[in-house]
């Protein structure tokens, strides 16, 4: 696959005219300390300096409410949603994230293809911008992510001195290159030399955490003190799932503003509320927080596991430094390493 | 702010083996040096993991919510800031004083943990925390920073009550209050905009909102058993997350907690996406001080919310 | 499993319109439903097993995880028993017949009712717990199947008279059968009802059927299970022969919405169908 080069000044080019071709999703620095993947139209700032957006990318895939279908109250006549139109980019999103949307694919695929999330899916280049400088947050490589790899991405961009290596990954990434060849120029042995030293500097500096044992721990001890410690101080809002990349957990509504029609949607849910278990009749297999936040924690480093043999967490790190209460999964990992080791 | 954590042990080591209380709700190290998390202590030799620093940022008084039930009495650390949500859960009998032992921690200002975290190693273990003229030093066992004013939490610069206003023990001496006083800055810059300018401000930052309802769900005026954001019938406010029905999540929000918010600042500094949701209570409250002559709620325990009560003689009929 | 599945417009989410064609009080609380697909063609490739479930809409208020209580033997239409127990179900409840719903399904796993046969059954639920025992009973019951299974036995127990479901095949099919015996019982006395009084574990110890070549099929309320659950153990079932199915709030029926798991198994995909040596290997969180 082919390597070119952009120099950083063709950069908001290429992207304004990506986005008069295609639906173009990209890092926009809305606020000082708030970086959110927006859709942009061409002429904003796409904001390339973050360490990560607030919220991870996974929404171009699986919005926070998406239509699904609308219906008719008076006869039961339904409406399919339209399906998404055209080609599409998702510029900019870190190794961690993509890797993340290899983590949800198994769940939206299967059995019961889900249409909706498959179809942008499909349509949709990835161009992962690789991390040069993790932040002391980001502990990928626990994962197996690469913070400058490519795994899951169809282009990926490296920032060089002066410009970005852009690399090919897969022919949907070597379109969009040759589709906007304008922009870029031949890449030498010297551009990918660089890159490799940078990617190296980079995964030397991300933390690895060792979670040797916690799975093996997970499986054989549902109860654990562990939880019930964890989980006075959680104040069981949906931040930490809201954010994750990899946290898929929908619910599913009508809406209708009387009249004979309405929409149906899913919507992002959490399993730290309440209701997110709780039956009509009102018995609730997870009635208090230790149950769902146990729940969650189960969910990232085993229930995932076992069921796709993938992890339920890339490392990205968001959860840990936004927690209201400092629950913090990297703690977790150390301290149920701990509680492996020497029990208790 | 560090010089009182010795005392602080120590007073909460002596209330647990005296039996006095049987829990202690306070600081522990977080996980990296800007960082505190709530700890929940019942064994007087654990009082040790007990911190206080300027990155306490916990109002903690939300947690006697939830231990609304718990057999014993519990010690809970309290801020100048958040010693008025004490007083308020009191004044709603959300809380019972005698199974509540207040420690009282005079607050010199808290740093902001994101301001913070780009300059201290997340590794290190704070030292000392001293005032300087215009900022704090903080010592560390990987250096010394001095951060200046800009790292202040924004409430903290506007404190006026650095003091607990409520308590059964106080832990270090009582700090001069700032004379400045609090200005409504934040809440005059908005208001001042063009209206066509203030409502794109506002979509802007109701547009980010993921309705994960952690301004909620910190906040110690929110004790609804059943919050009608979670109610299914009927449905008040769509769950759907889109800029309408978020608009009304806030609103409803600050309006539901209108006379009863203590000013604490915990909504705004959990949002993951930084909306300011403060400024919206922060209007309700300065409209509250400037056409009631009120004080911040929470200010003395015995005053009734100005929403709370009503005189025969209001020139206006109830609804 | 997708490919057999009832959706619309290739969405497994987005249901197919179906007709209420008639609706049966059952007791105070608990409605039959019988529904047709105004597709006859989706009516025609709607394959169920005894066991599954399948998605109500009511459009404008939402969906309901209903198990399927007709047998895949009676073609044509399906059926579902329901409780009035929630904001869905009640609105479902004052639906009638002419109204239109939407279905999707169906979900889950089922019965094993192929390696039952040649055995003994013994059904045991309580109150609205008999409505997904109802198409594993009626397959088993149905003329083409019956001479596949051995002795049927059926003790099923309600609060009182009037909460007794399915009174037709309590009382007058199912007893008609043969080499069949029902069991009916209700927890406190009614000059009305002649027959046994007592609570379902009590009466199933009562009556003792051998568990030699039998399987055990259970389902009902969760005090009850627990307490059918050690009786069946008394009487000599091995754990592989008791079986129970499980209710648990779904949302998408399909493994994806996460929250019907009972650790990394999905309710919706691995159940609702489990044996008690399965069950006893999940974590106890249903």
């Amino acid at each position: 696959m082919t390597a070119m080069l952009i120099d950083n000044g063709n950069i908001t080019k290429f992207l304004d005219s990506v986005a008069r071709d295609r639906l173009l999703v990209a890092p926009v620095r809305e606020e000082d300390n708030v970086v959110m993947f927006r859709h942009v139209t061409g002429g904003e700032p796409v904001c390339l300096d973050y360490l990560n957006a607030s919220v991870s990318p996974r929404e171009m895939f699986f919005p926070a409410t998406e239509k699904m279908f609308a219906f008719s109250t008076a006869d039961g006549g339904l409406q399919p949603a339209e399906p998404a139109k055209g080609k599409r980019v998702l510029f900019g999103a870190r190794p961690c994230d993509v890797k993340a949307i290899l983590s949800i694919d198994p769940v939206f695929s299967g059995d019961f293809p889900d249409p909706l999330y498959l179809d942008k899916r499909e349509k949709t280049t990835i161009v992962a911008l690789a991390c040069t400088n993790p932040s002391h947050r980001c502990f990928c490589a626990t994962f197996g992510v690469d913070p400058a790899g490519a795994e899951g991405a169809d282009l990926l961009l490296t920032q060089l001195e002066s410009c970005y290596l852009a690399e090919a990954i897969t022919p949907k990434g070597n379109d969009l290159l040759e589709a906007y060849r304008q922009f870029f120029s031949t890449a030498s042995g010297g551009h990918a030399a660089e890159k490799n030293r940078l990617a190296g500097a980079a995964a030397q500096k991300v933390n690895k955490l060792d979670t040797g044992g916690i799975k093996e721990l997970l499986d054989e001890n549902f109860e654990l003190p562990y939880w019930e410690e964890l989980a006075l101080k959680c104040l069981n809002c949906g931040i930490c799932t809201y954010i994750c990349p990899t946290c898929h957990c929908f619910n599913i509504m009508d809406f209708t503003r009387g009249g004979t029609g309405g929409v149906r949607c899913r919507t992002w849910d959490s399993c730290m509320f309440m209701n997110f278990t709780r039956m009509a009749g009102g018995h609730n297999p997870r009635p208090t927080r230790k149950e769902r936040l146990r729940n969650r924690f189960m969910h990232k480093l085993k229930y995932h596991l076992d069921r796709y043999n993938l992890p339920g967490c890339v490392g990205c790190g968001r959860c840990a430094g936004a927690c209201p209460a400092n629950i913090d999964i990297r703690q977790i990992i150390k301290e149920l390493r701990e509680v492996a080791q020497n029990g208790r | 702010m560090i010089a009182i954590e010795a005392e602080l042990k120590k007073a909460a080591a002596d209330l647990l083996s005296s039996g006095e209380a049987q829990m202690v709700l306070g600081f522990g190290p977080g996980s990296e040096a800007t960082r505190t998390t709530p700890v929940f202590i019942t064994g007087a030799g654990d009082t040790e993991k007990l911190v206080f620093n300027p990155f306490c940022v916990n109002n903690l008084v939300k947690y006697l919510i939830d231990l609304k039930d718990y057999p014993g009495k519990i010690a809970i650390c309290v801020k100048g800031c958040d010693s008025r949500a004490v007083n308020r859960l009191l004044q709603d009998k959300q809380v019972d004083r005698n199974k509540v032992f207040i420690l009282g921690l005079p607050c010199p200002g808290l740093l902001d943990p994101e301001k913070a975290e780009a300059v201290i190693d997340p590794s290190a273990r704070l030292l000392t925390a001293e005032m300087e003229k215009d900022g704090v030093k903080i010592t560390t066992d990987r250096g010394n920073y001095s951060l200046p004013a800009g790292f202040f939490m924004d409430k903290c610069r506007r404190c006026a009550g650095r003091n607990p206003v409520v308590y059964d023990r106080l832990v270090g001496q009582p700090l001069r209050e700032n004379e400045t006083g609090d200005d409504f800055a934040d809440v005059k810059n908005i208001e001042e905009l063009p209206p066509e300018e203030k409502n794109a401000y506002w979509d802007r930052q109701f547009s980010r909102c993921l309705r994960c309802y952690a301004c909620r769900n910190v906040c110690p005026a929110c004790s609804c058993r059943e919050c009608v954001f979670d109610r299914a019938e009927p449905g008040w406010v769509a769950r759907a997350s889109n800029l309408s029905n978020n608009t009304a999540f806030h609103l409803v929000r600050a309006f539901h907690v209108a006379g009863r918010c203590v000013d604490c600042g915990e909504c705004q500094r959990v949002c993951p996406v930084h909306i300011p949701v403060g400024i919206l209570n922060r209007k309700i409250l300065m409209d509250i001080k400037q056409m009631y002559d009120e004080p911040t709620p929470g200010i003395s325990p015995d005053r009734t919310p100005v929403l709370g009560g009503f005189h025969t003689g209001d020139p206006d009929e109830f609804m | 499993m997708g490919g057999n599945c009832a959706c619309a417009a290739g969405n497994p989410l987005m249901p197919h319109t179906a007709t209420i064609t008639s609706v049966t009080e059952e007791t105070g609380d608990v409605k039959t439903f019988q529904m047709v697909f105004d597709d006859p063609a989706v009516m025609e490739n709607f394959r169920q097993k005894p066991g599954q479930v399948a998605q109500i809409s009511v459009f404008g208020m939402g969906e309901s995880t209903i198990s399927i209580t007709s047998s895949p033997t009676r073609k044509g239409f399906l059926e579902f028993s329901v409780k009035r127990v929630g904001r869905l179900t009640t609105v479902l409840h004052n639906l009638e017949p002419g109204c239109k719903v939407g279905v999707r399904g169906p979900y889950g796993n089922h019965f094993p009712y192929e390696i039952m046969k040649g055995r003994d059954l013994l059904f045991v639920g309580g109150g609205i717990g008999l409505a997904p025992l109802r198409s594993l009973i009626d397959f088993v019951l149905a003329e083409e199947n019956r001479d596949d299974y051995g002795k049927v036995e059926i003790v099923y127990g309600a609060r009182s008279l009037d909460d007794l479901c399915f009174k037709n095949g309590l009382m007058k099919r199912w007893p008609n059968i043969k080499n069949t015996s029902v069991y009916t019982t209700i927890d406190r006395e009614d000059p009305a009802w002649q027959g046994h009084v007592g609570f379902v574990p009590a009466y199933l110890e009562e009556i003792a059927p051998g568990a030699d070549n039998k399987y055990a099929i259970t389902c009902g309320p969760p005090i009850m299970i627990k307490f059918v659950l050690s009786a069946l153990e008394k009487l000599g079932f091995p754990d592989h022969r008791v079986i129970t199915t499980l209710e648990m709030k779904m949302k998408c029926g399909i493994g994806k919405c996460g929250r019907c798991n009972i650790g990394s198994k999905f309710v919706c995909l691995d159940g609702p169908v489990f044996s008690l040596n399965q069950l006893k290997e999940l974590p106890p969180e249903f």
